[in-house]
């Protein structure tokens, strides 16, 4: 009976609350890029960014959009799936570590296709989004960074997925500080309207903080977190963006969720976290719970049991 | 209107201006004419012949004299130039070498890169020959170059200066050394020694190419400059050359710790306008500063300069109407042409310690492949090694020089050598570095010619004496 009311084991697949990710992938799978470009061209711009990133995980499709990239240089979408491609199995590669890996070499073909793709298309969110996080593989450095952002910013400054990438190397893993990656959150945040997604990149700069100098576990980062005005913080970020009433679910609204509700976890808010779990329903994403754990999956259910036990206003007796 | 006469055997250009009246006389002469060990020469000449004065210039393949003023000053100057190419102050020589130390300015590697240690790569090396310069090297240098049948006169004025006397020795017009090429393909890269993002090329010398290099500083100065804070300074230059060609460079000079940035902003800027994205409105303004820019030049003499080149490459002078003309035809398609031709010759030099593998060029590459020989191993450090035969040396990883195209044989104040081929790659041996150096070095000594020799420690020796004076 108890064992029923846990939580399911949460799905991390994004094409579960996605479906336009399958209906993408399954044109991949067919090779069939008529289809895909009418799955591409018809996504708004943060959701575009978004399913040209995740199809990366789709072996073998490489020589394919090479073969579509040869076919037409100047299209530029499949110059960014390619590349983010790319970029998933060099990561892939220098995760697992494994000796003589290319990691650079994909990462370098990566680049250059992105280069090009851009001198054609200087428009496309997807590509410079894709050549920020190419730019911290190569380890190019904040400024070319930055510069980067800038052009993008130029067509667009509050393009979240590109936001996230920027907040990463803003962060002293990548050549930055904690003040600036935390000036530059609450400046995307200001900039963008009341119930957008944007305000997640507080949770995300205080969350990269907490795990970043709390030893990368869950009690070293509550010191962080639950400090009176990093919560208040994040409280109100998530109170002008996934408590607003003018949130919507629209491309990425699971990571922001997700993002917020690990926040709350990890500050011991499991109150506020819970409405965040319910209103998930059971999805999941790995970024950012699988700082906590090799199974993103099994970290959430742990967290999410925990706040099924909560009851009341936040919980002093879980400090 | 320019008219074409001569003065005492010596074609000459004469043009009527608005304000100061001013002249020159220009030899076809420069850097890219002169050999290794003789690296310097025409410079230590200007000196000599100039004494004191800095109305002179020496380029790649020009020597020009210069003079504004009174039709007196005029013709004193251009007279007294002559007369000291006659007889030239030999007594001032050491004085002179002190003074081209203390100015001598490569202009980093790029030129060498291209071009190799011979003709137009000269200019990216030090003036190796000064020490061991004497006046008759001077003389015979003279002979064959400063002479009336390789000079042009050009006068911006009403009429020739009463008393203008050209005396020049008789010799033969030089034509001009055709550009060497070093690399093995291009575009590709190479890692410079500072900061500075620089970038060359060489296209068909015309004016759309003209108009390409300052659309593109146009470009640079607004992604480096404006849309991000990234360079302090940004520059194009386009420099034609008599053989038909042009040489377009650009550089930029990033703000503190932002040398990533400038290199990804020339990188994308270049691939941006190779790919045909070159702004209409930067292409206008161009052509019209251009039109204006010639027009200006005209009224005041400053096409003298240029169409007396033209002159000494055998050329015709060109008419304003034609330059005029030729410039506001300029469009944005041409550009666009002009960017893809000058993409795939280019040769950028990326900062220390940076690549630009990621940005689609290939890595600067010399042709030459390594020798296989007796190997020596340094001293205290296991991954320096040379190789060396009969034919040459190979620094293992690095370059090659073989003694039939060795340009030039540098001995350091410590006894190294240093061997620089023809391509411009360079061998250096540490007698005390390596074990069996000294063995090396003295096959080095018997196989290279003597006049590619460049003893760098008289050249000290001298500065110390004129030092301690």
């Amino acid at each position: 009976m108890l064992r029923a009311m846990l939580p399911r084991q949460p799905v991390l697949d994004p094409a579960v609350a996605y479906p336009t990710i399958a209906t993408l992938r399954a044109a991949l799978d067919a090779g069939d890029w008529p289809a895909a470009r009418a799955v591409i061209d018809t996504a708004a711009p943060v959701e575009r960014t978004l399913l040209l990133r995740a199809c990366a995980d789709r072996e073998g499709t490489e020589e394919f959009l090479r073969g579509v990239l040869t076919a037409d240089p100047a299209d530029s979408a499949a110059a960014v799936l390619l590349a983010q491609r790319l970029m998933a199995v060099s990561w892939a590669a220098r995760v697992r570590r494994k000796r003589g890996t290319p990691f650079r070499e994909q990462l370098v073909e990566a680049e250059s296709i992105l280069v090009a793709s851009v001198s054609r298309t200087p428009e496309d969110l997807a590509a410079w989004t894709a050549r920020l996080t190419s730019a911290r593989g190569l380890e190019l450095g904040l400024p070319e960074a930055r510069r980067r952002y800038d052009r993008l910013a130029e067509l667009d400054a509050c393009h979240l997925p590109a936001q996230s990438e920027l907040l990463q190397q803003l962060t002293p893993r990548w050549g930055g500080t904690w003040p600036d990656a935390h000036t530059f959150a609450r400046a995307a945040t200001d900039a963008a309207p009341l119930g957008s997604h944007n305000a997640v990149l507080i949770a995300e700069a205080h969350l990269e903080q907490a795990l970043g100098e709390g030893g990368g576990t869950a009690s070293g980062a509550r010191r962080h977190l639950a400090s009176t005005p990093v919560l208040a913080e994040v409280s109100e970020a998530a109170a002008r963006s996934v408590q607003h009433p003018e949130f919507r679910r629209t491309a990425g609204w699971v990571q922001v969720l997700n993002t917020f509700a690990m926040t709350f976890c990890l500050a011991g808010e499991l109150r506020t976290a819970k409405t965040l779990f319910d209103a998930l329903d059971g999805l999941g994403t790995e970024y950012p719970w699988h700082y906590l754990g090799d199974s993103a999956a099994g970290v959430i259910r742990s967290y999410r049991i925990r706040t099924v036990f909560t009851r009341g206003a936040p919980v002093g007796g879980d400090r | 209107m320019i008219k074409q006469l001569e003065v005492d055997g010596v074609p000459a250009l004469l043009a009527p201006v608005t304000g100061t009246t001013h002249a020159g006389l220009v030899f076809r002469v420069g850097l890219a004419d002169e050999p290794p060990a003789r690296r310097g020469i025409t410079h230590l000449i200007q000196h000599l012949v100039l004494d004191g004065h800095r109305n002179g210039r020496v380029g790649a393949e020009h020597t020009y004299f210069h003079v504004q003023g009174s039709a007196e000053r005029i013709a004193e100057f251009v007279t007294g130039v002559c007369a000291a190419l006659r007889r030239l102050p030999t007594d001032r020589i050491d004085a002179e070498k002190k003074v081209l130390r203390s100015e001598d300015q490569p202009v980093g590697p790029l030129p060498t890169r291209r071009h190799g240690a011979r003709d137009f790569g000269m200019a990216g090396y030090p003036e190796w020959g000064l020490a061991g310069l004497g006046a008759e090297h001077l003389n015979e240098w003279i002979a064959r170059y400063f002479t009336r049948e390789n000079a042009v006169l050009w006068v911006a004025g009403d009429a020739v200066p009463q008393g203008l006397a050209l005396d020049l020795a008789e010799g033969e017009r030089q034509p001009p050394p055709a550009p060497s090429a070093a690399l093995a393909a291009t575009p590709a890269w190479f890692a410079g020694p500072g900061e500075e993002v620089a970038w060359d090329t060489v296209v068909r010398r015309e004016a759309r190419a003209a108009v390409f290099a300052n659309v593109l500083e146009r470009r640079l100065h607004r992604d480096l400059c404006l849309r991000s804070e990234i360079a302090a300074r940004v520059g194009t230059e386009y420099q034609p050359r008599a053989g038909r060609t042009a040489r377009i460079t650009a550089v930029a000079e990033p703000l503190p710790e932002r040398a990533g940035a400038a290199l990804g902003g020339t990188i994308d800027a270049l691939a941006e306008m190779r790919a045909g994205r070159i702004e209409p409105d930067d292409v206008a303004t161009v052509v019209e500063l251009t039109c204006r820019g010639l027009r200006e030049a005209e009224r005041k003499g400053g096409r003298l300069p240029g169409q007396a080149f033209n002159v000494l490459a055998g050329l015709s002078v060109r008419s304003l109407d034609d330059a005029v003309t030729e410039a506001s035809a300029v469009t944005v398609a041409e550009v666009a042409a002009v960017a893809a031709t000058a993409y795939e010759a280019g040769l950028l030099m990326t900062p220390a310690g940076t690549s630009a593998d990621w940005g689609g060029y290939p890595a600067a590459s010399l042709p030459s492949s390594p020798i296989s020989g007796r190997t020596l191993r340094a001293r205290g450090n296991r991954s320096l090694r040379l190789v060396y035969s009969d034919e040459g040396v190979t620094v293992v990883g690095g370059g090659t020089v073989l003694y039939d195209t060795c340009a030039a044989l540098l001995v350091g104040p410590d006894g190294s050598r240093e061997l620089v081929g023809e391509d411009g790659a360079a061998v250096r041996v540490d007698p005390a570095a390596f074990r069996g150096g000294a063995a090396l070095i003295e096959q080095i000594d018997a196989r290279v010619p003597a006049r590619v020799r460049v003893d760098l420690r008289s050249a000290e020796s001298e500065a110390d004496i004129t030092d301690a004076r």
